[in-house]
Formats: structure tokens, C-alpha cells, sequence
């Protein structure tokens, strides 16, 4: 299928919890951060949506998270994905 | 009408006093570390401010803020607040855990300790009540064994005993050396220890059965039951539960911010260490810091052998769970690589009483030294009395340091007990040869054990932090984390905050969450609660119904934040009484010009951004740009104008 779009996911602490697994590849048609996040809550429900997607403004969720791609750049629901990327899905925590 | 009582111990007398503290200080200070700092500063009008910390003119307060042991759900910390032994600066820490709000079911929210005892003594406090005690027998003993002992001596009744302590170390006036809270939570920073050390005050115990009295009690149970579904609600902290501030070791090693091997490098080595490993392995129960904490992130091991290649040494040893800066202490700077040895590193430090951020940058310095071959072995002997050597991840020679620091039995720790930056200097200055390059610190200040230069916030509140280089005064959270929306919300919809690679928006970054956690503090909650942002990241919205709830005190947010900003005025204005300048505002060497050569931000050095970040935090808080220095405009629109007066008087106030 042309257009398609393959993105690796890298899950860490809660988001592992939830999924099960250290990370996968989804294929996308939109070149889109939204779908992915998209994807990923409607395979694993109710709680990786509450973790991921802030429901009152249908953005990605800030509170708590941080999901980088491999430059270490946060990404939002907007952003454009290239073929190959990778997106790790982080807990944001400091100190201690 | 806030109703709060201060106790006042005069140790070289004997003497104690209970006072009220009038509802107009919460009105001026909100609690907590606000009135602690103003204790001090009073303090310091009448003791000469330049003593010698461990003399007897320096002073040690304790206190706890109006939400903590009310049923907030907010967690509970103490707070402990002194001129710094190790720094000669502002000093202050923070713990959780029970002690804190068993001071105020005993009736005191704060305690003022001056003078010097004759003898070595413990301070019991019991439903009002206050006595000195003779502690000989408790001196020379660990801080555990201190717990045990004093629980063992005072029993259950009118409640459980609950304790602040110091280890040998404090008692060896170590500069370094902390204050442990029930036998597992320190206060660590600046050296609270080595100054109770100094008084020869062994411990704290109290045992209160008495109630905290809340204004308005309908209101704190709606406001707490709202925050507790607020809490629940988030996905984020049910993984924090279990791992606590453990999970942020695999967060850093993905975007590279560890502190390796002294900050040569900014990923941890070894399998064991840089994964979720504990919560798989090690993690047998989870426990309850204090009663007022809905979130619950602490746990504790018991080794039972097999877990690791080195878990057997330990066979049987059980402790509360190492924190992040445990692990990055251990397995960052000293790259110890198991979780076992890691663990054992956070037992043993504690048991001595000593700050393990400290101790592990001053062993790192030195480890680097001989590893570069710029210290020989017969250099390495003199220090130690010994043959040692030095190696990196060696946890029986590192155990062999930690002995020596906190009994002060050799040149080592002569040198070094107060941190690597006054161990770098007197080592250079031994030896002829400048090995400044190679310490990290901030302000003279130890560094907290994190990657810090590809984050020009954090190195910002590294240089500005009132207690030397610090991560719990101005948190950079909006740009590690890149939060477009707080960024956006602070800051009339700009987003440069969130964005690492310019300067713009860090200095005013760090002076606002400066202010918010000045706040945290003072109400005497914990940290995480923000932090982890269940309720929408602001504490001068969220806690403002609670606070007024609990004191009858009606703020505004707006109000609240320039308390906050009034709060870190004084912390301030007590460091330029000092001589410190902008000048003093600084980082070391490694930070400002060496780069990162791994992890997702390789190329990083603080210079790049460093002096137009300081100029901006600067402007953000209203000093002169130049000297650093406070003035008196908005010293006056904060309600400091009596502070700006000392300030004026003593040439530490900007000129108009």
C-alpha cells in the first residue's frame, strides 16, 4: 500500500505496565503523531487513553508524561512523522 | 485565626520557651520553610551572621507547614533550615515521613535550637511538654541504632516515638552530614547534621497525641476528597506508586540525563542498573511515607541472596528503597552497577548520616584523578592513610570512604567534608596544581547527581539556588519536560520556555517555579504532588482553597505567588549579607565548557546560553544585573522594606 508509514514505539514504567511489552511498530496512513496516539489508546483501552490523551482538549497529555522522538524532541498531536521514526513513550519525573 | 506554637531550646542554658507565633506571620510567611528563613534571619540580626556555623551563634530550626498532618493527601515535609556548615552559605533541607506531623500532634509547628549543650543531649518533646535528656549512651551510635534505641526508651504511649537523628558523622562535625528522620529519610543538604552535631544535640524525639486545629474542617475534607479524586484519576502516578522518583533511571537513560562516572559521560553502564530492574527484582513492599499521602511511592527491600551477582554479600539486609539521586550517586557517579551495592550504598550512608550527593561527587572527583594519572598511588596513600584504590565501581573501597568521611580519620576526608568544591580547592591548593576542572558544583555547592548541560534552565538554578547547586528550589521542569502548555500559560502564550535550544524564557522560568516551590514548601507538602501535575501543575491555584481552609487565610493566586516570591527574597537577602554577588551566581568548569559527548543532546555546554539566562533571571526577579544585588523597589512592593533596611545599611542592597 503506498503512503503508508512505518513508526517504532519505544514504551517505558506505566506505559509498559499497560502494554505489556517494550515497544512495536505501527503502520500509519497519516503521516501524523494523532493517529498514532490514536491507535495505541483504541488497541489498549481505557487507561492508556486517560494516560496518553488529555481528554478535555484532545491533545496529547502533558500531565506527568513526555514522549520524545529520537532527537529528543517532544512531540504533539500535529507533528508530521517521518517513515522510521521512533517515539518513546516516557513518565516525566525528576529529582529525588 | 492560624493558632501555632514555636519552641525555643537554648542549649548552652538549659533554657526552654514556648511562644505563639502570631496568625500575622502566616500572613507574611505562609508556613513551613517561610517562617523557618525568618526565624533565621531574626536570629542572624542578633548573632554575628559571619560565625563559624559549627559555633554555637549559629542557629538550627525546624519546622513544618499549616497543610502537613491536616489530611490533605499532599504528603508531609519537614524542614530544617541553618547557615550551612559545608557552604558557609543559606542552608536548608527538606524530608518526609512521619516526624514532621508528629511535631505538630506534640504542639509546636516549629523548633528553635541555639547555643551549645555542655553534654551530649536529645530533645524530647511530648504533648507540649519539652526536656533535655542526657544522650551519652546514644553517642557514637548510627542513626538506626539511635531510632531503636529511643523508641526502646520512650515507648508507645502517649503515641510511637518518632525521631530526627544525626550518625557518627554529624557528631564528627562532617560538613556534609545530614539529619535522618525515623531512621530512613534524610535531610541531606548543607550539613544540618554536622550544626546539630555542633550543639552536641544527638536526636529529636517527640510523641504527640494532641489534634491540629483547621479553620474550617468541612471545607479541608471537600477540598482533600476532591484532590484525592484528582489524584486517583491520573494513570501517570499509579506507575509512580510502585517506582517512586526510581523512574526516572530509565527516563534519563533514554534522553541521557545520568551523571556518569563524575559527569564524564550521561548514560549508566551495566544492565542491572539502567532498567526497570528493581521493580522486577528488588521491589518487596511498598509502604506509606507518612498518613497524609494519597500517592504512596515508598517501599522497601529485604535482600534474600539471589538477586544479582552481589546480592548475596548483602543476604538478609533490608532498608527503605533507594531514591533516584541514591541510585545516580551510586550508579552514576561511582558507576556501581548493581542494584545490591546500590542499595547497600543508600543503608550505609544513612546509618552514618551523611549526604550521598556529596560524598559521591568528592569520591568521583578523586576516582577521575587516578584515572587520569593525575594523582599516583603514593598520592592516593596520603590521602587515605592507605593503600586504596580508587576504582570505579569498587563497592568495598567506596564503603572503605564512607567509613573514613564519617569518622573525619584521614586526610581524605580533612579535605573533603565539605563537598567537592572546598575538597577540590584545598587538594589543588596542597598539591600546587589546580584540579578545579574536574570537581562539579554550582555556588560552591554539590552537585545533585544529574546531566545537567543540555538544560540551560536547570543549569541556571544550579548557579542561582540559594543553597548552592540545587534541583528542588527551581525545578526546570517546563523545559526538560518541553511543556508547550505551561510554557504558554505563564508566559502570555509564548512557548520558548518549553524549547531547549534557546536561552530565551529560562531565566524567567527558573525565578517562577522558584516561587511556586518556595510555596510547596512553606505549606509543608511534598513535592511529587506538583510534580507529577494531577491537578493541573499550579499550587497557587490548587492549594489556595486548602491553605485557606486550614490557616482562615484568604489569598489570591496572584497573592500566593508573590509570597512565594517573597519567601525566596529572604533566602536571598541572607547570602548577599553573606557577600554574595553576582559573581557567586556561577557553575563549574565541566558544565560551562566541556561538552556532552553522549546521550540525545551530545555537543551540550552551559556557556552557550549561561550569562544572557542569568541576566534574564535577574530581570524577572527585579536585581540589579551587575552585583546581583536586591533593590529596594520591589524588596518595598513585596513588603521587605525592613529587610532592604539591613541590607542598605550593610552595603548589600543595589544602589538607586
Amino acid at each position: 500500500m503506498t503512503g503508508m508509514i512505518r513508526i517504532h514505539t519505544q514504551y517505558q514504567s506505566r506505559f509498559r505496565e499497560i502494554t505489556g511489552i517494550p515497544g512495536e511498530t505501527f503502520e500509519l496512513e497519516q503521516p501524523l503523531v494523532s493517529e498514532l496516539a490514536w491507535k495505541i489508546a483504541g488497541k489498549y483501552g481505557d487507561r492508556m487513553e486517560s494516560l496518553l490523551i488529555d481528554r478535555e482538549t484532545n491533545e496529547l497529555n502533558e500531565r506527568g508524561t513526555m514522549y520524545v522522538d529520537s532527537k529528543g524532541r517532544r512531540v504533539y498531536m500535529e507533528d508530521r512523522l517521518t517513515d522510521g521514526e521512533t517515539i518513546a513513550f516516557l513518565i516525566g519525573i525528576a529529582g529525588g | 485565626m492560624m493558632e501555632s506554637r514555636l519552641l525555643r531550646v537554648n542549649l548552652t542554658t538549659g533554657e526552654m520557651r514556648a511562644e505563639t507565633l502570631p496568625h500575622a506571620l502566616f500572613e507574611r510567611w505562609v508556613g513551613g520553610s517561610g517562617i523557618n528563613n525568618w526565624l533565621m534571619w531574626e536570629h542572624f540580626l542578633e548573632h554575628d551572621i559571619h560565625c563559624d556555623p559549627r559555633s554555637p551563634d549559629n542557629v538550627f530550626v525546624f519546622g513544618v507547614g499549616p497543610l502537613a498532618g491536616t489530611g490533605s493527601g499532599s504528603g508531609v515535609k519537614g524542614r530544617i533550615t541553618f547557615k550551612s556548615p559545608s557552604y558557609g552559605i543559606f542552608g536548608d533541607s527538606a524530608a518526609g515521613g512521619k516526624f514532621p506531623y508528629m511535631v505538630r500532634f506534640a504542639g509546636f509547628d516549629h523548633i528553635v535550637v541555639t547555643g551549645r549543650a555542655p553534654r551530649p543531649v536529645y530533645l524530647y518533646i511530648c504533648d507540649g511538654n519539652a526536656v533535655l535528656c542526657d544522650a551519652s549512651h546514644l553517642w557514637g551510635r548510627s542513626t538506626g541504632e539511635t531510632h531503636a534505641l529511643l523508641q526502646q526508651e520512650l515507648g508507645d504511649y502517649p503515641s510511637h516515638t518518632h525521631t530526627l537523628t544525626i550518625g557518627v558523622s554529624g557528631e564528627n562535625l562532617v560538613g556534609m552530614a545530614g539529619v535522618i528522620s525515623d531512621a530512613s529519610r534524610i535531610h541531606a543538604r548543607g550539613g544540618g547534621g554536622c550544626v546539630m552535631g555542633s550543639k552536641n544535640l544527638k536526636a529529636i524525639a517527640v510523641q504527640g497525641s494532641g489534634g491540629i486545629k483547621v479553620h474550617n474542617p468541612q471545607g479541608m475534607l471537600k477540598w482533600s476528597a476532591d484532590f484525592r479524586r484528582r489524584i486517583d484519576a491520573n494513570e501517570a502516578i499509579y506507575g509512580f506508586k510502585r517506582r517512586g522518583t526510581l523512574g526516572a533511571v530509565e527516563m534519563y537513560q533514554h534522553i541521557g540525563s545520568h551523571f556518569w562516572r563524575n559527569n564524564q559521560g550521561c548514560l549508566f553502564r551495566g544492565d542491572e542498573v539502567r532498567s526497570d530492574n528493581w521493580v522486577r527484582k528488588y521491589h518487596k513492599y511498598s509502604e506509606v511515607c507518612s498518613a497524609d499521602c494519597f500517592i504512596a511511592c515508598d517501599g522497601r527491600y529485604k535482600l534474600d541472596g539471589s538477586e544479582s551477582p552481589k546480592a548475596a554479600k548483602y543476604a538478609g539486609e533490608s532498608f527503605r528503597r533507594p531514591e533516584y539521586l541514591t541510585t545516580a550517586s551510586a550508579a552514576g557517579a561511582l558507576d556501581v552497577r548493581d542494584w545490591a551495592e546500590v542499595a547497600h550504598w543508600g543503608k550505609v550512608t544513612n546509618e552514618y548520616g551523611m549526604d550521598n550527593q556529596d560524598l559521591s561527587c568528592s569520591i568521583s572527583f578523586l576516582m577521575e584523578l587516578k584515572e587520569k594519572d593525575l594523582i599516583s598511588d603514593r598520592d592516593v596513600a596520603e590521602l587515605f592513610g592507605r593503600s586504596q584504590r580508587l576504582e570505579w565501581g569498587n563497592m568495598e573501597d567506596i564503603e572503605a570512604c564512607i567509613h573514613d568521611m564519617a569518622t573525619r580519620s584521614n586526610l581524605f576526608a580533612e579535605l573533603f567534608n565539605d563537598g567537592p568544591y572546598w575538597g577540590a580547592l584545598r587538594y589543588s591548593q596542597r598539591k600546587g596544581q589546580n584540579f578545579m576542572k574536574y570537581a562539579t558544583y554550582g555556588k560552591g555547592g554539590a552537585s545533585f547527581t544529574e546531566e545537567m548541560r543540555p538544560f540551560p534552565t536547570w543549569m541556571n538554578n544550579m548557579a542561582v539556588a540559594s543553597r548552592g547547586a540545587d534541583h528542588l528550589k527551581g525545578i526546570g521542569l517546563i523545559e526538560k519536560f518541553q511543556r508547550r502548555d505551561l510554557s504558554k500559560r505563564y508566559f502570555n502564550g509564548r512557548t520558548e520556555a518549553a524549547d531547549l535550544t534557546i536561552p530565551d524564557l529560562k531565566g524567567a522560568s527558573t525565578a517562577l517555579i522558584e516561587n511556586q516551590v518556595a510555596l510547596i514548601n512553606s505549606y509543608g507538602v511534598c513535592l511529587f504532588h506538583w510534580m507529577l501535575d494531577p491537578a493541573g501543575f499550579a499550587p497557587e491555584e490548587y492549594y489556595q482553597p486548602a491553605f485557606t481552609e486550614v490557616t482562615g487565610i484568604a489569598r489570591t493566586p496572584e497573592e500566593l505567588m508573590r509570597d512565594g516570591e517573597r519567601i525566596c527574597n529572604l533566602e536571598k537577602a541572607f547570602n548577599s549579607r553573606l557577600g554574595l554577588r553576582r559573581e557567586h551566581d556561577t557553575i563549574c568548569e565541566r558544565w560551562m565548557y566541556e561538552p556532552t559527548t553522549e546521550g540525545m543532546y551530545p555537543g551540550s555546554v552551559a556557556a552557550n546560553m549561561f550569562e544572557p539566562v542569568l541576566d534574564e533571571y535577574y530581570e524577572w526577579r527585579g536585581w540589579d544585573r551587575t552585583t546581583g544585588l536586591q533593590r529596594r523597589d520591589r524588596m518595598e512592593a513585596l513588603g521587605l522594606g525592613d529587610v532592604a533596611d539591613v541590607l542598605a545599611a550593610e552595603g548589600a542592597l543595589a544602589r538607586e
